[in-house]
């Protein structure tokens, strides 16, 4: 405890102005920053997954698996932070217990079942179920019984029954769209519906987090692309590639425009609390939202790649190119949950004061934690792809 | 600008009151407070902190006491030191200060509560009398009602590591008492009552003087009902 | 096919029902019995939240002791104000006040929580001084009786 009152003594002579006494503390973190952002990742994966299943995007067939296998990567980390942050978190069963259906934070345990079982996994087993088949009777040791049980013991490889699986999959990839909207949809219903905080409340908040996540998930299935490529020194598709560039471009002009317009029509309707709000923005959110995230995470990709919409450099640079945007809109998108979250707890209710964030190293909310709930995923998906690689299938 | 009070029938009917058993004597709980006698001596603040254990490191309360000074020049400051805790005192010279006031904060115990409905597990609630409760036994400690809170009363105990709140001190009314901060206010500033009793000090508050709630464009039904409430409070 | 799409249907479905009753078996047992009684809520919960110590114990409660103060209180300026306004309950061990006094130590800083001179207090109808001014910051109790404030010590 005594680490906890030291911090709040810090804490008060940072604090700018009036806040009610209560707000000295905030009480949503890094974790709370990192869960929104990972679901989004999900989402968007999962998206740029369906524009080749259900949009026929052919080009886009390389990434397939490597998107829908990266989704499962991340959804399952995803709980991970949100859990380590509550105060009680051995009691965080009851919110599948005693769901409150006015909250929509309570949503969350079911879409997440839902979305898991139902659909991503549902999904890749559709997928993957006659490679399951053909490799569990090629294979050795571990790998060969993880096949054979995951085949539920189903073992057709006949052309009729792979029509089928393609239906079924096709049909669960088009029920996929509206979970995965509504997987990271209800985050951004959770920050929307809070009349209290004038920085979160706004309709668009739920379609802003929605197409930001695209965003997010398509630099990141990007990225992976080129590095997994590269790890196993193989050519990378350049149509495919300068396809996912193409639809991060197009989403996040979408994105830069729902942004922009939450902005507009505050700075026009200037209602009680945009004097704080100014403040906020060009003082204590400077650096994350105007530098991080505008600059560095939108117009800089936005420039790059639209300008290769006009002219298309040599391949190199293209690649290198796609690399540093896909970094850059990462991190973007990272400092967007920032200033949502963490920029929306900085100023008072009393819309006359602020506070300060006292971010930290160690700790379970602290800088380390939220590098660990990141690298996480990534070796989960290495494991993955080393179970199932999409590059080994049976087209 | 503030809001028309409901008339206290409507309040009486709020569907979060409504029993599944018939209590016709059911009380509904309220508070006024009358800002033209406060004068910010800070004791609910210290009583409430003696009588329902709040953390003593000083940046906890269940309710607190503001103090508004709005200058000749138009800039209006607002502090509460310790909450108001040993008595509110006054740093600006006073030909500046245009005028001055106190004004007792706590939780609004709200008909319909913004945090009531925020909660994902139903580890808060409105009791059939009226009061905003937190069941500690089953606060999960996401914090969201706080977020959810307009008026800043909620906050997250490090000792119980459950959300925290003024309850009217449900312990004491529900024998008789008075909850602590009224006990113990010099100016009858805090008047408790009962909603439905005609004859409750609270009532005859309600009809003598024009009151309004906090936050009325919230739309939260709050139960603390202002008296003199101006324009500068947050 | 049809034997496929059955045995698909099957598996999946099977493991589905199954993994659903699971869950709402072990949903019945682990909410607690009282919950949704009166509302989305553990109803027993109302009970436990009037489980306190009361610290403050009203000024009925002194009066049936101290009927003498009391009755000079109630004779003053002072009379709206409840004994415990002034005299805290010290809770450090029990809130029994003959074991535990609620002491007060008669000094200024008590009176200055009303008395002090702040301009938000004005009209309120509280006589506010400025101590120094007033009798070079003397103990206030050295002329006035705290329970009877204008019968003056002189």
């Amino acid at each position: 405890m005594e680490q906890h009152f030291q911090h709040l003594f810090e804490a008060l002579s940072q604090v700018d102005g009036y806040i009610y006494p209560n707000e000295i503390d905030l009480h949503w973190g890094l974790m709370i920053v990192l869960y929104p952002y990972i679901t989004g990742l999900v989402a968007g994966a999962f998206i740029l997954a369906s524009l080749e299943r259900v949009f026929n995007i052919k080009v886009l067939k390389p990434t397939y698996g490597l998107a829908l296998l990266t989704a499962l990567a991340f959804l399952v980390v995803a709980t991970l932070p949100l859990v380590s942050h509550l105060q009680n978190p051995l009691r965080s069963y009851e919110i599948f217990m005693t769901p409150n259906p006015t909250s929509a934070m309570a949503i969350f345990g079911f879409v997440y079942l839902w979305y898991l079982m139902a659909v991503l996994l549902l999904e890749i087993w559709f997928d993957y179920r006659r490679d399951f088949v053909i490799w569990s009777k090629e294979s050795k040791g571990f790998k060969k019984i993880f096949y054979k049980i995951i085949t539920l013991g189903i073992n057709d490889t006949d052309e009729n029954s792979v029509k089928l699986d393609d239906k079924i999959g096709y049909f669960i990839t088009v029920l996929g769209i509206p979970s995965a909207f509504l997987l990271h949809g209800y985050v951004g219903f959770i920050f929307g519906s809070i009349k209290a905080n004038p920085w979160w409340s706004t309709v668009l908040m739920p379609v802003i987090f929605l197409f930001s996540a695209m965003v997010s998930g398509i630099a990141l299935v990007m990225v992976i692309y080129m590095v997994v490529s590269w790890i196993r020194k193989v050519k990378i598709d350049m149509d495919c590639l300068d396809t996912i560039a193409k639809y991060l471009f197009y989403i996040l002009i979408i994105d830069f425009t729902l942004e922009s317009l939450d902005q507009i029509h505050r700075i026009y309707e200037a209602e009680e609390s945009f004097d704080i709000i100014k403040v906020l923005v060009s003082g204590k959110l400077n650096i994350t939202l105007l530098f991080m995230q505008v600059i560095f995470g939108t117009i800089i990709p936005l420039s790059v790649i639209g300008f290769f919409q006009i002219y298309k450099p040599s391949e190199k640079i293209r690649k290198v190119s796609y690399f540093l945007t896909g970094i850059f809109v990462l991190i973007g998108i990272f400092f967007m949950r920032w200033n949502v979250v963490i920029g929306g707890q900085l100023f008072s209710k009393s819309l006359s004061g602020f506070t300060s964030f006292n971010a930290v190293y160690y700790g379970m909310e602290g800088y380390i934690m939220t590098a660990v709930w990141l690298i996480l995923p990534l070796l989960i998906l290495t494991f993955l792809l080393w179970l199932m690689p999409p590059w080994k299938k049976i087209s | 600008m503030y809001a028309f009070a409901k008339p206290i029938e409507l309040l009486a009917q709020s569907k979060d009151t409504d029993l599944k058993e018939d209590k016709t004597d059911q009380s509904l709980w309220g508070m006024g407070v009358d800002l033209e006698s406060c004068i910010g001596c800070g004791k609910c603040a210290e009583a409430c902190k003696i009588e329902n254990n709040v953390p003593k490191e000083p940046f906890y309360f269940r309710t607190w006491v503001e103090q508004y000074t709005v200058k000749n020049d138009g800039e209006v400051k607002i502090e509460s030191p310790n909450g108001g805790i040993g008595g509110l005192k006054q740093s600006v010279p006073t030909e500046d200060i245009f005028k001055s006031f106190m004004v007792p904060k706590l939780c609004n115990h709200c008909s319909e509560a913004p945090c009531v409905q925020a909660c994902p597990v139903g580890a808060t609630f409105i009791s059939p009398d009226g009061v905003v409760l937190v069941d500690e036994s089953y606060c999960i400690g996401c914090s969201y009602c706080i977020q959810a809170c307009p008026y800043g009363a909620r906050y997250m105990n490090p000792y119980t590591k459950v959300v925290d709140k003024c309850t009217f001190c449900y312990h004491r009314i529900n024998d008789g008492l008075e909850p602590a901060c009224v006990e113990v206010c010099p100016t009858n500033a805090r008047i408790f009552g009962d909603l439905r009793d005609k004859k409750s000090d609270l009532v005859k508050f309600l009809q003598k003087n024009p009151t309004q709630v906090l936050k009325p464009h919230l739309n939260t039904s709050s139960r603390v009902f202002y008296n003199g409430l101006s324009s500068e409070v947050k | 096919m049809n034997k496929y799409l059955s045995k698909i249907i099957f598996r999946l479905l099977f493991s589905f029902v199954v993994f659903v009753s699971i869950f709402i078996l072990v949903q019945r047992s682990l909410t607690p019995e009282s919950f949704g009684k009166y509302g989305h809520y553990r109803a027993n919960s109302i009970e436990d939240n009037k489980i306190q110590t009361s610290f403050f114990k009203g000024e009925a409660e002194c009066a049936s002791c101290h009927e003498d103060l009391y009755d000079l209180k109630d004779s003053d300026l002072h009379s709206e104000i409840s004994c415990e306004s002034c005299h805290t309950p010290k809770i450090d061990v029990t809130t029994e006040c003959k074991e535990m006094p609620p002491v007060v130590e008669g000094n200024i800083e008590l009176c200055a929580l009303c008395h002090a001179t702040n301009p938000g207090r004005l009209k309120k109808g509280v006589p506010q001084l400025d101590f120094i001014e007033h009798k070079e910051g003397k103990n206030c109790i050295e002329c006035h009786n705290p329970h009877a404030p204008w019968e003056l010590t002189e």
